[in-house]
């Protein structure tokens, strides 16, 4: 018997009135992948993630999470995962201890067993000193930290971050990640939603990108950066050099736009061309100020799917849709 | 110091407000609700107050009229330092700050409102008395002596609503002042006269600078006026006023600092 | 890479209603907790009932003396029951308050994407409202009887107050639920509040309907809220009467299973979406 995906789903679709938040969806993602999906508000992220985590039931398709359907076997489906959601929803006037109690008791994990899992909880994610006191008085990061153990308690094997550094300083968003990846090594298998490409970036083996409602590019970071197009070569120039330096140039690739007395060109070959570009250059007698290469980056990636750009979308606002 | 004339600056604040009272109508109803309800079940409820000796008046609404017409016209009044805590909140205030007028300006404008509004809750609240069935055996003397209670209530309350929007800069703080109105009309003669009290009641609401202004609303509604009963009433409008509105201007002339 | 992994089932409880139970008591500690830890949102709704106390026996003493007034030993023992019941009353927003703040934090989510009774996350609301409906009304009384009013059907009438509490909160607390439930906005539920006082000046809870005005004696004494007080009151200045408790606990628990059903169809339908 095969054992089953963590997260299997055909044709996922949501409606709310008129608006199609999700418009027919596949996904598949295999046991111990760490999957980013990224998306620009309201299109449809958070919607699939509450499909995924049973808080919102389908209008049609089918989606399993670790083998059991979101609506029929929806209590399995619980046991199953983990989810911290976008704002680490936490009662500020409980303390951490009591709250990891609560979360166990909900999970229906042995009274007996209770205390040690909670301790143990609050030692992995470093919040053993600050478990009596109340949540309120917790910075940003401990309470993600704590989101986190809370989403652990019970031993998932399918993780839910949804945004989980939105809003964290670098340090504290370091944090979370070392943890993400101390959880994947241990083969737990993680759904990533992000705003931050750099995050996707960092963690996440394979990505889906989704916008309207629909995936509109799946794959590795390293294949959809490829996909997006040929690096970009900048070459800075003497103005009276420009014309000599684009003839040259552009043999390699199609012309972009840049900067007074710069050439910018997409060099459809790649770095392993660029001794043939430079003798090229040399040849042609152009003085060479300054030279750069840049590859895609999973921004261009989002930027060329969405027609929209996410870098520093710090401030994000939850795209959950109106209701 | 005085770059431009005040007149024109007051008038075009004063404007400003009662556009917004024209444009929204619906802004007198929260502040009128529950004055009327008070005015209404007070009346209903405690009827037999009359039945006790020295009541002053065997016509429940008679007494309880003063009352709603008071907290009307504090609504009104809170109305004023909700037009500035908006304005502190938008941003608006910093723009006429750094207009080139007189500060008190800025303040006597939305006071102003305030008596315009509390001039229009004192009528619909007297509509609602006479439908009730008060007697008015002040005359016109009587009426003037609650228009201008009311108005000078509703004056005296702007300023402190002001003084505390400017110095908490948080329109929710709007909460703090209703609050005080509430403490203020409580602790008075509003249901029933000092003699009937006892204890801590009695010493706090006979010097309630409230416990006077009602005096001065109410009196045309127990009989002729007395220049006994205005007089106090007065004083303590004025001195409301003084202190909370210097308090207020301090407080603006100071806003920078 | 490998098999997911079994759910880590070995030290659970297996599911059922032990579990349920377990989880609807977690759940209403919590809730209790939470309440409790946040005195600025029930002190003013215990401190304003007091403070009315405090005016209307001062400002209205006189009046017990007169014809048609119920034999009482003072307007403070009068007033006792309206001074609980607004206590009560008010105290009884909470419980929808902090549902719509739980919904507005997404601390709902979290509690309905783990595997928990569903019935288990309403129940508990409703089951910590009743336990600080009560927590309220013995402060209440407390208070008050230091101050000298005395409850006339001893301990069993202190009893049967707080037993009354219990469910008007529940009775009550049912509507704010709905309104936070469906509304998830804890602005929203505030609003039932005027509704709630003018329920309360409506009634006979301030003043014995003998010496209302005709017409709004009528309004008062229809009104369901006037039945619960007066029985309160029954117990208060006269004794113990089994009918009078019986009429208040009828008409809560007729109040409580509209309340109720209501909020739990919003809720049905909000954890189902």
């Amino acid at each position: 018997m095969g054992s089953p995906l963590p997260i299997e789903v055909r044709g996922l679709l949501r409606t709310f009135g008129d608006l199609t938040a999700v418009d027919g969806i596949d996904l598949i993602v295999e046991a111990g992948e760490v999957f980013g999906f990224l998306g620009p508000n309201g299109a449809g992220k958070s919607t699939t993630v509450r499909m995924l985590t049973t808080l919102l039931q389908p209008t049609a398709g089918i989606a399993k999470v670790a083998g059991y359907d979101v609506v029929a076997d929806a209590n399995k489906v619980r046991q199953s995962i983990g989810v911290a959601l976008q704002d680490a929803a936490i009662d500020p006037l409980m303390t951490g201890t009591e709250l990891l109690h609560l979360q166990a008791v909900l999970h229906g994990i042995k009274r007996r067993s209770v205390a040690d899992r909670s301790a143990e909880m609050l030692e992995r994610v470093g919040l053993t000193d600050a478990g009596d006191r109340r949540v309120g008085t917790y910075s940003g990061g401990m309470r993600r930290r704590l989101d986190l153990a809370l989403s652990l308690i019970h031993r998932p094997t399918v993780l839910f971050l949804d945004e989980p550094t939105t809003g964290l300083d670098p340090t504290s968003r370091q944090a979370v990640w070392e943890e993400v990846r101390a959880l994947n090594n241990d083969g737990t298998t993680v759904f990533l939603t992000t705003q931050y490409l750099e995050e996707a970036d960092e963690l996440a083996g394979r990505v889906a990108i989704i916008d309207g409602g629909k995936i509109v590019r799946d794959g590795t970071p390293g294949q959809l950066k490829r996909a997006v197009g040929a690096p970009t070569l900048r070459v800075d120039v003497d103005a009276a050099q420009v014309e000599i330096a684009r003839a040259a140039l552009t043999a390699f690739g199609d012309e972009r736009p840049a900067k007074v007395n710069r050439v910018a060109i997409g060099l459809e070959d790649g770095a392993p061309v660029m001794t043939e570009v430079l003798r090229s250059l040399d040849a042609a007698g152009v003085v060479v100020h300054h030279l750069e290469l840049d590859e895609p980056s999973l921004d261009d990636v989002f930027a060329e799917a969405t027609g929209r750009r996410l870098e520093g979308a710090s401030d994000a606002v939850a795209d959950s849709p109106a209701r | 110091m005085t770059a431009i004339a005040s007149g024109p600056v007051l008038g075009g604040l004063l404007r400003r407000s009662v556009l917004r009272l024209r444009r929204m109508p619906s802004v007198l109803v929260p502040a009128l609700v529950m004055p009327l309800f008070f005015l209404v079940s007070y009346s209903g409820s405690f009827d037999g107050l009359t039945n006790v000796e020295g009541y002053g008046t065997d016509n429940i609404v008679n007494w309880m009229v003063a009352w709603s017409l008071m907290m009307a016209a504090s609504f009104s009044g809170s109305g004023a330092s909700g037009v500035i805590g908006t304005d502190i909140d938008t941003g608006f205030l910093d723009r006429l700050l750094m207009a080139p007028s007189d500060r008190w300006v800025v303040l006597a404008g939305p006071l102003l409102y305030s008596m315009v509004r509390a001039a229009i809750s004192t009528t619909l609240v007297l509509i609602a008395a006479a439908l009730l069935g008060a007697d008015f055996p002040g005359g016109v003397l009587g009426l003037l002596s609650t228009y201008v209670g009311c108005a000078g209530m509703a004056l005296a309350i702007g300023c402190l609503g002001s003084w505390v929007m400017l110095v908490m800069r948080d329109v929710q703080a709007q909460a703090l002042v209703q609050l005080m109105i509430f403490g203020g009309t409580f602790l008075s003669i509003g249901q029933v006269p000092v003699d009937f009290m006892t204890g801590w009641l009695k010493v706090v609401a006979r010097y309630n600078p409230v416990t006077f202004v009602l005096r001065l609303i109410r009196q045309g509604f127990l009989g002729p006026v007395a220049w006994d009963t205005t007089w106090p009433g007065l004083v303590a409008l004025a001195g409301m006023t003084v202190l909370f509105g210097g308090l207020a201007l301090r407080t603006l002339y100071r806003y920078e600092s | 890479m490998t098999a997911v992994a079994a759910p880590d089932v070995g030290a659970r409880d297996p599911a059922g209603p032990a579990l349920a139970f377990r989880q609807t008591l977690s759940l209403s500690r919590r809730a209790v907790i939470s309440t409790l830890r946040k005195p600025a949102a029930f002190v003013p709704g215990l401190f304003f009932p007091l403070l009315m106390a405090a005016v209307y026996s001062s400002q209205f003493d006189r009046v017990t003396a007169t014809p048609g007034f119920p034999e009482v030993d003072s307007f403070l023992q009068f007033i006792l029951p309206a001074t609980i019941l607004q206590g009560v009353a008010f105290g009884s927003t909470i419980g929808g308050v902090e549902m719509a703040q739980d919904i507005e934090s997404g601390f709902f989510d979290r509690l309905t994407s783990a595997p928990v009774a569903r019935p288990a996350i309403f129940l508990s609301r409703v089951a910590g409202s009743a336990a600080f409906a009560a927590v309220e009304a013995l402060i209440l009384i407390g208070v008050l009887t230091a101050f000298g009013a005395r409850v006339s059907a001893g301990f069993g009438g202190v009893a049967a107050i707080v037993v009354i509490s219990v469910f008007l909160a529940v009775a009550l607390g049912g509507f704010g639920l709905a309104i936070a439930i469906r509304s998830g906005n804890a602005e929203v539920v505030q609003g039932i509040f005027p509704a709630i006082f003018a329920l309360l000046f409506v009634s006979t809870a301030f003043f014995p309907p003998s010496l209302m005005k005709g017409w709004f004696r009528v309004i008062a004494e229809a009104n369901p809220v006037s039945t619960v007080i007066d029985a309160m009151r029954h117990l208060v200045i006269v004794g113990w009467s089994t009918a009078e408790f019986g009429k208040a606990i009828a008409v809560l628990v007729a109040i409580s299973a509209v309340s109720l059903s209501l909020a739990y169809s919003q809720y049905r339908h909000r954890v189902k979406a």
